[in-house]
């Protein structure tokens, strides 16, 4: 297990993304609202690249721009930056993903509260060659814009080291991952999601600095634990230890994830032998898509059901925001597909603002009987 | 043998012994406030009633919204899984359930064994619930129990669009106001709820014969509208509010046997 001064930076960071412990001593921060954003631009150019949160605060100020259909992520990080909480930032990054996603960003520029404010318009489509060189293209008008930002070129240097800095970073958490895979009791969900959640958050030195640190603290036992009442997490963000703990309580451990706040930002590293823009590129074009982008018609099918089968899970839990449109069009046919392949699911829909525990307990339970 | 079951739903609380896989009795009452007092009360009362000793009492299964409050039960189960049991324990043949309780409707599918095999619950909201029937009847002024009789005397039943119990409320308020009459509101309230329900039902794939479990069976209007949605006919018993319950019994006993 994990020790209360290992986890005690991540905890911080996830708590008050400014602690002193682990905020960038110099760089100004940029805040990021998806996992499409590319990072790795961002730290080049000099500043610090942050995952935005929503602070789950009631929704009181944004209810004047944002529906109650709108997800409860957008709508939690409005309210945010509407009641002054998020005035740290220097600006923030829209990648193209969801339709929310584009009226926050348009509502944010409007309010013009950051000194700097980006579209990031990637393709949609993402298995085409000419998506390859459209995506090049949109990365290297990023990058021009937060030159004029940082009022410095990006070197090649830079690009590499920053490339560098991300790779140890995904390399690190898909080490934890094997291992919570692998001797599921040795990592608490909980911690694992604070761990992903403090190294979005915090200094990514820092952040690589110390998740090195843990793996090498880590010791996987060599006779793997039983199969019984594995589970893979599919959905957009998951921000809140309690459902880990809801799943463990049931004797389900979550072995591999599907999550902007999990794999579908780790996984995956640049390549560094060749142009850093070109790598960078194909990065965001060769990882696994979430529902908002389009590659092959069953690649998320497919890739949950050898998720499935690589970790030994019985099922795969849907964690959906309510009203995320991407990822409920997309559940049907998942549904279907993985209960075709013999792995049973479940859909649990949350809502940020909104505890309520009881019912999913009782979904979980009840999962826990059927895997 | 002698084995309980505990289900302390959000209006009700229920208790059913079971010896020897033979059904002794079941006993219902309201579930107040307090839930640790429901559960020591129902259980007590059901005990008096039968004459049976606590001491005689092999084990205990708790489950619904309350099972955690049960301190005396060996073991708490989801309501989902008594409700299969239950309903699995009554009438080997059934492949379906769908529970429509106070706070909760479910849709549950279940194997030749009566394992759930899938599962829906309502999550956006409390339409076509118990919750929801009891604040219709409340705005209406008729008897929660004499509410589905009335309905299905309706030749014109009225059309209720919404889908939120708050709306809907108003919904019908607007209508007593236009002089529509109660059995045609009533029916309308029934047909939307029972829409909802069936949408559980359709995800869930459920197929003859299903059965209905919960309080709201007891609603005959709501049973036979959910019939019209769905195309097939439910079964339901005298029990069928208790079904969770000697769900829960049986699983004791199941438990009883394996120590």
């Amino acid at each position: 297990m994990l020790t209360t001064e290992q986890m005690q930076p991540f905890n911080d960071a996830v708590n008050d993304p400014l602690s002193a412990e682990t905020a960038s001593k110099e760089r100004e921060i940029i805040g990021t609202l998806c996992t499409y954003a590319p990072e790795e631009l961002i730290w080049a150019a000099g500043f610090h690249p942050m995952r935005l949160f929503s602070s789950k605060s009631d929704i009181v100020l944004a209810e004047n721009h944002l529906q109650a259909y709108c997800c409860s992520l957008v709508r939690g990080i409005l309210e945010d930056s509407l009641a002054g909480r998020l005035d740290f930032l220097t600006g923030t990054v829209f990648p193209h993903t969801c339709d929310s996603m584009q009226r926050l960003s348009d509502i944010w520029r409007l309010k013009g509260k950051y000194k700097f404010f980006a579209d990031v318009v990637l393709p949609v489509k993402l298995n085409t060659p000419s998506a390859r060189t459209y995506m090049l293209d949109i990365l290297n008008t990023f990058r021009t814009e937060l030159e004029a930002a940082g009022g410095r070129p990006i070197l090649e240097q830079d690009l590499h080291e920053a490339i560098h800095l991300f790779n140890r970073i995904r390399r690190s958490l898909r080490a934890l991952y094997d291992i919570k895979s692998q001797n599921p009791s040795i990592i608490s969900g909980a911690d694992l999601y604070t761990l992903v959640k403090g190294s979005m958050i915090m200094d990514k030195v820092q952040a690589a600095d110390r998740l090195e640190q843990l793996v090498s603290t880590l010791m996987p036992v060599d006779t793997p634990e039983n199969d019984t009442g594995r589970v893979i997490l599919s959905g957009s963000v998951c921000d809140s230890a309690a459902y880990y703990q809801v799943i463990e309580s049931a004797d389900v451990q979550v072995v591999a994830d599907d999550l902007c706040t999990g794999q579908r930002w780790f996984d995956g590293e640049i390549e560094d032998q060749i142009d850093p823009m070109a790598a960078i590129a194909d990065r965001y074009m060769d990882r696994m898509i979430c529902p908002a982008k389009h590659s092959d018609l069953t690649i998320r099918g497919e890739h949950l059901a050898s998720l499935a089968k690589k970790h030994r899970a019985g099922g795969v839990v849907f964690l959906l925001l309510k009203f995320c449109d991407p990822h409920a069009f997309d559940y049907p046919y998942l549904k279907e597909f993985l209960e075709t392949r013999g792995i049973k699911t479940l859909r649990i829909e949350v809502d940020e603002q909104q505890d309520n525990a009881g019912q999913i307990t009782t979904r979980i339970e009840t999962f826990a009987h059927m895997i | 043998m002698i084995c309980a079951g505990i289900d302390i739903g959000s209006i009700t609380a229920k208790a059913a012994l079971v010896r020897d896989q033979e059904l002794v009795d079941t006993l219902v009452i309201k579930t107040g406030y307090d839930h640790v007092k429901a559960g020591e009360r129902v259980f007590e009362q059901l005990l008096k009633k039968t004459g049976v000793g606590r001491e005689k009492v092999c084990a205990v299964v708790a489950t619904g919204y309350g099972r955690a409050s049960v301190g005396f039960a060996d073991k708490a189960m989801t309501e989902i899984l008594c409700h299969g049991t239950g309903a699995h324990f009554i009438d080997p043949a059934i492949r379906g359930i769908v529970d429509v309780g106070g706070q909760d409707s479910k849709a549950i599918r279940l194997d030749d064994t009566g394992q759930v095999t899938d599962f829906a619950m309502n999550d956006k909201c409390a339409a076509g619930t118990g919750r929801f029937l009891e604040v219709m009847a409340n705005a209406l002024d008729v008897e929660l129990a004499q509410m589905g009789e009335v309905g299905l005397q309706s030749q014109n039943p009225s059309k209720i669009s919404s889908i939120c119990t708050v709306f809907a409320e108003s919904e019908v308020i607007s209508m007593i106001a236009r002089q529509q009459k109660r059995e045609d509101i009533i029916a309308g309230i029934h047909d939307s709820a029972a829409a909802r329900v069936a949408i559980l039902a359709r995800k869930t794939k459920l197929a003859d014969p299903v059965m209905m479990t919960g309080g709201v069976a007891k609603n005959t209007g709501m049973r036979k509208a959910l019939e019209k949605h769905l195309g097939f006919e439910l079964t339901t018993g005298r029990l069928a509010q208790e079904n969770g319950a000697i769900g829960a019994a049986v699983l004791a006993s199941r438990l009883s046997v394996g120590s």
